[in-house]
């Protein structure tokens, strides 16, 4: 039980990011045409924040199959995180590993894969996280399509800046070595070349893959160095 | 009505991602896969990062949030705690913007 709050409590921080977008996605719904409800219902169902900015946005113009293969399109970044978590979710049974995965966002993965590396990790800390963000977007959401007033643009309060701050002070458990440096600086270079050049969230599956795939080069050549 | 069937045929192709490689990984994995895997939060996180204080709105545009970021940046490595990191960014935000930069 400690574990869990302890990770419910590590995404206070980031509260406020959740709740300047889940404010701006209520209105947006409105907007498209739901009621207060049906954007209540769409955040407690679908729970991934991106995939519902791009669905509203494709609301009107857009049928059932071309959303919800956006979705799948759009949340492909979570196939790279999953990835990376599942070694630590080893020895868990099926119905946690089932639990785990279905709140899992960019944010509470990050907090939880953090507090792995750092040794402190646990499936319960997971969870706590998972249930954190939970908590707060669908909430946002509601109270911002109940407002339905204009709610300002996040950015002008730099409120977009929450969740990558977030992400750098989490980045800071995997510096450790020059490898880990190198991936962070080569992988946010071509995050930033992706996001000019690709559509969605691609640029951060292909930074990630590419990056990754680096660290592992260069940990190959580090220790063929030492050998010779 | 309608609306609820496209909320859970969204909710399916989310799960589908978070779900197939947890349960796919979940078991012994070669030492060279699990040293590929320690590599990607890294290349994740700094990928979350670099384009959101560079290029807020899509566009290459350095300015408040890149400042902000970079604060972030210094209180991250110093601190080493989200909180912080937050707090300082965001500080640096305000404080520029309220002297017009």
């Amino acid at each position: 039980m400690r574990e869990f709050w302890r990770g419910l409590l590590a995404t206070l921080p980031l509260a406020p990011g959740v709740v300047a977008f889940g404010l701006l996605y209520g209105v947006m719904a409105r907007q498209v045409g739901f009621s207060p409800w049906e954007a209540w219902a769409m955040s407690l169902i679908v729970h991934a924040g991106s995939a519902q900015f791009t669905a509203l946005g494709m609301w009107q113009v857009a049928n059932a199959i071309p959303i919800i293969l956006t979705t799948l399109v759009i949340n492909l970044r979570h196939m790279l995180m999953g990835a990376s978590v599942a070694p630590y979710l080893r020895g868990l049974s099926p119905l946690w590993k089932a639990l785990l995965a279905l709140w899992m966002s960019d944010e509470s993965y990050a907090l939880a894969i953090a507090e792995y590396e750092r040794g402190h990790g646990s499936h319960r800390y997971f969870l706590g996280a998972n249930v954190g963000i939970y908590l707060t977007w669908p909430t946002s959401g509601l109270v911002g399509a109940l407002l339905g007033a204009a709610i300002p643009d996040p950015s002008r309060y730099g409120l977009d800046l929450v969740f990558p701050l977030a992400f750098l002070g989490l980045l800071t458990a995997f510096l450790k070595d020059r490898i880990g440096i190198a991936v962070a600086i080569v992988a946010g270079g071509l995050a930033l070349l992706g996001t000019f050049l690709l559509p969605g969230k691609w640029a951060i599956i292909v930074a990630g893959l590419l990056g990754s795939v680096l660290g592992l080069l260069l940990e190959e050549a580090h220790k063929a160095w030492r050998k010779s | 009505m309608e609306k609820i069937v496209i909320f859970f045929g969204m909710a399916l192709a989310t799960y589908f991602t978070r779900y197939t490689m947890i349960a796919a990984l979940g078991r012994e994995l070669p030492p060279l896969l699990r040293r590929w895997l320690r590599y990607v939060p890294p290349a994740v996180l700094a990928a979350l990062v670099v384009p959101a204080a560079l290029a807020p709105q899509g566009r290459l545009e350095p300015g408040t949030h890149a400042w902000a970021v970079l604060a972030g940046v210094i209180v991250a490595w110093r601190t080493r705690s989200v909180l912080w990191t937050i707090l300082g960014g965001m500080a640096a935000f305000w404080l520029l913007r309220l002297l017009g930069i």
